[in-house]
Parts: structure tokens; sequence; C-alpha cells
């Protein structure tokens, strides 16, 4: 993998009238990347996102896209870069073979260029219906991998998925997460928008934003390292009475993390000495386990560290 | 052409054709509305109940009388001799009664003072008008036979209508429908496809694209301006085969004229469709043009007529100049004159709203 960096972001700020989207965020990213963003609605990652796609100019700060800035408004940016919206990109009431050529009209692709790529496109996302089947007859799921494949009609560098598989069945979004790492893997740089944290797993590397900053980017590995360095536990009371236990283990020294997850409460402790401290007067009827945090965790702890 | 171009007039035509709602609105529309517009007025015109009185029986008066059934305006009213003609009238059994001097016509003209009386119902203003001319035309018919040609002081009428008679009802108003007709389709077709392509989230990918706002602007403009000159040559196709509404000036002056109001009212559309949040705002924002300037256009009410400060307005609505022009072109074969200052006025406002429309539209864009 070529480590250069096809995307540079420098202190960049977007703000409508008053109101700052995105507040001073800095970050890179390499070729062949899956780079995520994850946060709330309204954190600003689309709004970063429609920057890097050439369609808001920077209000300060820099960003390079495949090394091009603003300088032309945004149209060489959009030439190398492929978008898919968080809306619904192709029209229902066309087919198949109506949505592509329009794709390919908007972007001056030649008819025969247009052809060879629509071939190549069929084949990496494994659809073999014909072209004059109709939009709105085919299921989500290959609706979204139709949709990827319009957005990549004209061969770009860097690929932008903003939520591409919300609404979308679970094993479809898995079928779509397989084709995001054939596509890098052809050396394309995909950058994705998720409320999903199984996807957000998929990911090498994850900004996460909030109120426009990005708080914490690393690898879901690193990020649960950074936010967890001490081990974690899976309280499950069986039906018991938690209250007493838990308002006690909320103040219980070294205690990191305590959040509950349904019927059962994670806690996170600064080292192994403190949660067997902490879990030393656990109920007879209640059992704890050793488990993994997940990214789930990470997020709730970085975004309460950010709003403490 | 730009390669682009082709792609948006091939996507807008398959999405507008393929809908048969819009088939519907394009081309079922235009023919049933023509063709209700048309008859409604016509038959209107054509079928004035008259009744006719004379006490003493009165050869020359039913000679009149006669004249009047075979215009083919009139028909007979339903009424008894004695009867009171103004009850006649109350009742709606007759639109207009026609009533002969006490001492008959004959004898009364042959003093100078051949006056019958008319009593028009004026509860309809247009057919009490269409009822006055009509009499005033049919009168002075019935007074050159009597007389010959030097006629006599006492059946002299003067006649205002200075071409065919028929050109006050359905042939005036079938060119102005054809006009009302375009602007309405255009306008709302053109605001509806814009603030669906914005609802939906599909303008994103077209503004994703490397393209100029003109590009994309023409794009989603074009194929509607090619809809709309299509509809407006199905209207004056319908215009002459239903309604035998001929066009007697040359087709180059209706092309050019059909061109300058469809330019104008894409545009309008287009500004619509920048400031309407959805397609339900796109509808009423159509509305809301549209009426005022179909009530002002001079379409159903002479522009004339009007309060001074309406006339001023009315000076602002294009399909005012589109109506002059098209009743100047289809019906009195395009008076040089009439053309060229109506269709500078229209391009005019072609040009400044399409310049307004292209202003408003680059500011959304971001």
């Amino acid at each position: 993998m070529n480590p250069a960096p096809v995307l540079e972001v420098r202190d960049l700020s977007i703000k409508f009238g008053d109101f700052t989207a995105v507040d001073n965020i800095s970050f890179s990213v390499n070729r062949g990347e899956i780079f995520g963003f994850l946060g709330a609605n309204g954190a600003g990652k689309t709004t970063t996102i429609r920057m890097l796609c050439g369609l808001l100019e920077p209000t300060s700060g820099s960003a390079l896209v495949g090394g091009l800035g603003f300088e032309d408004g945004g149209k060489g940016i959009k030439k190398i870069v492929g978008y898919m919206s968080q809306k619904f990109t192709l029209y229902n009431d066309l087919t198949v073979g109506e949505n592509l050529d329009f794709a390919a009209g908007l972007r001056k692709l030649e008819p025969a260029y247009a052809k060879k790529r629509r071939k190549e496109l069929f084949e990496l996302i494994g659809f073999a219906r014909p072209l004059s089947t109709m939009v709105a007859s085919l299921p989500g799921g290959v609706k979204q991998e139709l949709a990827l494949a319009a957005a990549m009609l004209h061969d770009p560098e860097i690929v932008f998925l903003d939520e591409p598989t919300s609404g979308v069945a679970p094993s479809s979004r898995a079928r779509f997460w397989s084709l995001i790492r054939r596509i890098t893997g052809l050396g394309k740089t995909v950058i994705v928008t998720t409320h999903y944290m199984d996807e957000a797993e998929q990911c090498g590397r994850i900004a996460l934003m909030r109120t426009g900053r990005l708080i914490a980017l690393d690898s879901p590995a690193e990020l649960k390292r950074t936010a967890f360095p001490g081990p974690m536990a899976e309280i499950d009371f069986k039906g018991g009475d938690a209250a007493a236990f838990i308002s006690g283990l909320a103040k219980a020294a070294g205690l990191l993390e305590l959040s509950p997850h349904g019927m059962r409460w994670h806690a996170a402790f600064r080292d192994k000495a403190a949660m067997d401290a902490a879990l030393s007067a656990l109920p007879r009827s209640a059992s704890a386990g050793l488990i993994q945090p997940s990214l789930e965790d990470v997020f709730i702890r970085l975004i309460e560290g950010a709003e403490r | 052409m730009n390669r682009t171009l082709r792609a948006f007039i091939r996507k807008e035509l398959i999405q507008t054709l393929r809908d048969v709602r819009m088939r519907a609105l394009l081309f079922g529309a235009p023919i049933i509305q023509l063709t209700i517009f048309g008859f409604a007025l016509s038959t209107e015109i054509k079928n004035i109940k008259l009744a006719a009185f004379s006490q003493p029986r009165d050869a020359m008066f039913g000679r009149v009388t006669e004249g009047f059934y075979a215009s083919g305006w009139f028909a007979r009213a339903g009424y008894t001799p004695g009867e009171d003609p103004f009850e006649l009238i109350a009742s709606g059994r007759a639109d207009a009664v026609l009533i002969a001097p006490k001492e008959g016509l004959a004898r009364s003209a042959e003093r100078g003072d051949g006056k019958m009386q008319l009593l028009v119902d004026a509860s309809n203003a247009t057919k009490a008008r269409a009822v006055e001319v009509y009499a005033k035309n049919i009168i002075a018919a019935a007074a050159a036979r009597e007389y010959g040609a030097r006629g006599e002081p006492a059946l002299k009428f003067d006649v205002r209508v200075l071409y065919n008679p028929a050109m006050e009802s359905s042939m005036f108003l079938v060119p102005g429908v054809m006009g009302m007709l375009v602007c309405l389709i255009t306008i709302i077709l053109t605001a509806m496809s814009l603030t669906r392509e914005r609802e939906m989230g599909t303008f994103e990918t077209i503004v994703s694209a490397p393209l100029s706002n003109a590009e994309v602007l023409l794009g989603k403009t074009v194929p509607y301006i090619i809809l709309g000159l299509a509809d407006a040559l199905l209207v004056v196709l319908a215009g002459y085969l239903i309604f035998g509404v001929p066009v007697r000036g040359p087709l180059w002056q209706l092309a050019l004229a059909a061109l300058a109001l469809v330019v104008t009212t894409v545009s309008i559309g287009t500004f619509i469709s920048t400031v309407a949040k959805n397609q339900q705002q796109a509808m009423l924002g159509g509305f809301m043009f549209l009426f005022p300037s179909i009530l002002m256009s001079g379409i159903m009410y002479p522009v004339e007529n009007m309060p001074k400060a309406v006339i001023a307005a009315a000076y602002l609505d294009p399909l005012m100049y589109f109506v002059r022009l098209i009743r100047s072109i289809m019906l009195k074969g395009g008076d040089a004159h009439v053309f060229w200052t109506n269709l500078g006025a229209l391009a005019l406002m072609a040009l400044s709203a399409a310049g307004f429309a292209y202003k408003r539209f680059r500011q959304t864009l971001n």
C-alpha cells in the first residue's frame, strides 16, 4: 500500500452564517484506506464530506483532495471523486440502463468508455439483471450497489459514501462492505460515514465527530486501547436487584466507565487490581465476566468525556 | 449538442412521458380543457332564447324575427303571445325579447321612427353583449333587405364587429386558452421536476458532477421548453380540428411567439422551484402566479375594461402579450406591427426572467 496521503485537511472550518458546522479539523487519509466517520446526526460528517467532494468551499483552513484545492471552485475535485449522498441517488422511474446513461452524460463520458466501465462495474458488484429493469423494482441492497456503480462510472480515485447502508437489510449490509473492501483492493480510497458500530469496526481508521469537532481519530483497536487501558467486565444480575450494588460501584476507586447495556452493565477499570477490589462485593446471584470493549463503549466514553 | 444536455433531455423526457399522470396532464388535459372552454362558450352564444312580440300581426316584423332565428345564434323561446315579456326574462325562459312598435314596424318605419324594443337579460354580461352585437347585425341586414342598398334612417344600425362576428365567441377564446394551457403546464412541470429532484436527493448527484451552473440549469429547463413547444403545437392542431380555428398568419411567427412564452414560463417555474421547499409548495406557487396572470391576460375579460392599476399590472403579464400575439397571428393573419411590438416585449420578459431565474438558481446551489 502506498502511504502517500490522497487527502489532506488542515485547520478546516465551515460556517453557515453564525453556525459553525465544522470546527477546525485536521486529518489526512492514505491511498487505499477505508476511512470512517462516526458521529451523531448533525455532528458535521455530511458537511465535511460534501466539502471534500467539491460541493462546499471551506470557510477557513485548507483541504487538498488528490492534490487539488478549490482554486477552480471545486470542479477539479469533482472530476476525481465519486460521491454517493445520504439520500437515494438513482431515479426509481428510470431503468438501470437509463440511470447509468444519465450518470455517464453528467460526466460527459464517451459512450464506448461508459459501456466498458458499466461492464466492469456490473462484474464487480455481481449485477446480472437486464438493463431494462426498472430501478423501483430492485431490492434495497441491489439499489445501493447500483448507486455505488453509478458513482464510480468515471473511475474516481476517491469514493465518498454517506451512510450507504442506512435502511438496508443486514445481509445486504455485509455484502456492501465486502464490496467496499474489494474497491480499496483496486487501489481506490473509500471514505464512509455510518451509524452502525459493526461497520465502523471494519474501517482502517475512524474519525469520531461531535458538534463539528474531531474528538478522536485512530484504528478501532487503538481507539479501544486508548479509551480503556484496563480491563472491562460485563455484569449480569440475572434478574436480581442491581440498584444497591451499582450505586456503590459507581463510587469505586479506579472505575473508568459504567454504563447499562440492556439488562447488563459494562464496567471499565484502570487496572486489574481495581477491578478485583470493586467486584469482590458482587452479590452471589450475579455474575461478571471479562469482555473486550466494543466501539460502542468507546463511543459512549469519548462522547461523555467530550461533554464533561 | 453538449453530451450532458443530451443526457438531460433524454432523462427528463423519459421520466415525464413514462408517468401516466404526466402524460395525461401534458396531452389529455389541454384537449379536454380546450374542448370544454370552446364548446361551453359557443353553446352559450349560440342558443340565445329569443321571444318576439307584435301587437297587430306585422309581415315586416315577422321577416326580421325570422332573420334572427335563421342566423343560428338565436333559438325560439317557449312562450304564448299574451305573456308578460319581463316575466319571460325574469323566469329565464327567454334571454331576449324583441318587441315591435305599437302601430307595426312597417308603418312606424315609413314615418321615420322604426324603433323596435330589445329586452336583454344582462345577468350574463358576455351573453348580453353578444346579443346586442348580433341584433344590430341582423337588423341592419333586415333593413338592407327591406329598403335596398340606399338604406333608411329608421332602420339604420351601426355595426361594430369588424371581422366575422363569430370571432367574438369561440374563435376569440380558443387562442387565449391555448396560451393559458401552455403557460400552466410548463410552469407547473418545471417547478415540480426541479423540486422533486431536490426533495428526493438526486439533485445532490447532479451537482456533484463537474458541470457549470449554466449546464445544470439548461439541462433541467431545455427538456421542458421542448415539451412546452410540443404542447403548443398540439393545442393549435386541436383548435383547428375541433373548432376550425385557423392559423391565418405565418407559422414562424407562431413558433417565435410560443418560444418566447415558453422560455418565460419555464424560467418562472425555475424561480418558483428555488423558493418552494417541496412539490406541494411548488404547485401552489405555480397557481399563485397563474391565476392573476390568466385574469389579467385578456383571455376572458378585455384588459381595456379593467381599472387603471390592473391595466398597469397587466403590462407585466407575459400571457397578455402572448394572447395579443396569438390572436393577431391566428385570426387576423399576423400584422407586422402588432407582432414585433408584442414579441419584443415578450422576448424582453423571457430574457429577464431567464436571467433572474439563473441568478436565484446559482444562489441556491450552495
